[in-house]
């Protein structure tokens, strides 16, 4: 069990990013954040027994780490309080001053993928994290086809935000 | 904006990323124990509230309809009829506290929410207590009362017993978030603090089907 421990405690510890990542993109809200961290990594710990090595250790943490952001996130997003506490850490966001192209462009993305609905934005994560189509569709559950639709729909929509933006 | 750029926006934000959390063996021991009482097993919580309180409901109308001994049969049967509407109630409960415990947070995306909006969605709540509501117009019938005036009886008592009847059969097909394009249903339901998670599971649903169809 020691062992067992141990060897989730370094995968975890190869693969935070991910779950960084995740938590960012569903959580906008700094406390809900670190609240999204430790449950994700309880139901992996919990899920973690049953893996079996049948897909990738990225894919099982990916599914793991998405059902947990998208239920929580969805539990949350009900409540006032927490909605407007969110609104004014962006707000906050946008009074930034003195930011360089690079991290305007940053900004424009993640506010994109704050934007976007609960399974297209674990679709765009993926996509980011540059899993292939195959996986991606693995993980969510959707035809390959599909992957390559939804994603050339999304693109489309963020490459108009950024022109946009530019001109 | 290319592919690749925007693949080096997402890699740019990693400095940015809060890294503050070590993980140890104590941490994830503590976080065992805090998390018995984990956000995520909230509704399971609820439904074993809610199981708890049926039970004890049951019991007691068990204990009525013992003490009665067949005496009245009209309050056997109403009491009896509510007794087993809520002991169904029970048993759905039961089964969602066992399907939460079960859920697999390793299956695919869609596979995963679609079982867990369905499991909100399909929480009965009012709506199927709502079935017990014509056998209290029924429970204290008798047969004495009936023969010492067959008129009231069938001009008072059976009437407001139908109306009810029909009226919750109405509200039973009617009050679901399938029928929220009714402006009145709409009304109910969202001014109902107990149904808004419902409706969101019945339109997160439509999502998760509309997301898995290739269009």
């Amino acid at each position: 069990m020691q062992n067992n421990k141990e060897e989730f405690l370094k995968l975890i510890e190869e693969h935070k990013l991910i779950i960084y990542k995740i938590c960012n993109a569903y959580c906008k809200n700094r406390y809900d954040r670190d609240d999204l961290v430790q449950e994700i990594i309880y139901q992996l710990w919990r899920s973690y027994n049953h893996f079996n090595g049948t897909v990738k250790f990225s894919t099982w943490m990916y599914r793991v780490a998405l059902n947990v952001a998208i239920t929580f996130y969805r539990k949350t997003k009900t409540s006032k309080a927490i909605i407007q506490l969110a609104e004014a850490d962006t707000e906050m966001e946008d009074q930034k001053e003195d930011t360089s192209e690079l991290e305007k462009n940053m900004d424009v993305l993640q506010q994109f993928i704050n934007n976007l609905k609960e399974l297209d934005k674990a679709l765009m994560i993926l996509y980011l994290e540059e899993k292939s189509y195959r996986e991606i569709g693995e993980i969510l559950g959707i035809t390959e086809t599909n992957v390559a639709t939804r994603l050339s729909r999304i693109k489309d929509k963020l490459k108009q935000k950024f022109s946009t933006l530019n001109n | 904006m290319e592919d690749i750029t925007l693949k080096n926006l997402w890699k740019a934000q990693d400095e940015k990323l809060d890294r503050t959390m070590k993980l140890n063996l104590l941490i994830l021991e503590s976080m065992q124990k805090e998390k018995a009482a984990s956000k995520l097993n909230s509704l399971a919580r609820l439904k074993l509230f809610a199981v708890i309180l049926g039970v004890l409901w049951a019991l007691f109308l068990g204990v009525l309809i013992y003490g009665n001994q067949l005496q009245n049969i009209y309050f056997t049967v109403s009491v009896g009829m509510i007794m087993l509407i809520t002991i169904a109630a029970i048993a759905i409960y039961i089964k969602h506290i066992v399907l939460i415990k079960e859920l697999d947070y390793s299956q695919s995306i869609t596979d995963t929410q679609k079982k867990l909006a369905q499991l909100q969605a399909s929480t009965f709540s009012s709506r199927f207590i709502l079935l017990q509501t014509p056998f209290y117009t029924t429970f204290f019938w008798s047969t004495e009362m009936i023969q010492a005036s067959v008129s009231k009886f069938f001009l008072i008592a059976v009437p407001i017993t139908l109306l009810f009847t029909i009226l919750t059969i109405w509200l039973y097909k009617n009050l679901t978030p399938l029928k929220m394009h009714k402006k009145w249903v709409s009304y109910l339901l969202k001014n109902d603090p107990e149904q808004v998670p419902l409706i969101q599971a019945q339109k997160f649903l439509e999502e998760i089907e509309e997301f898995k169809k290739v269009s």
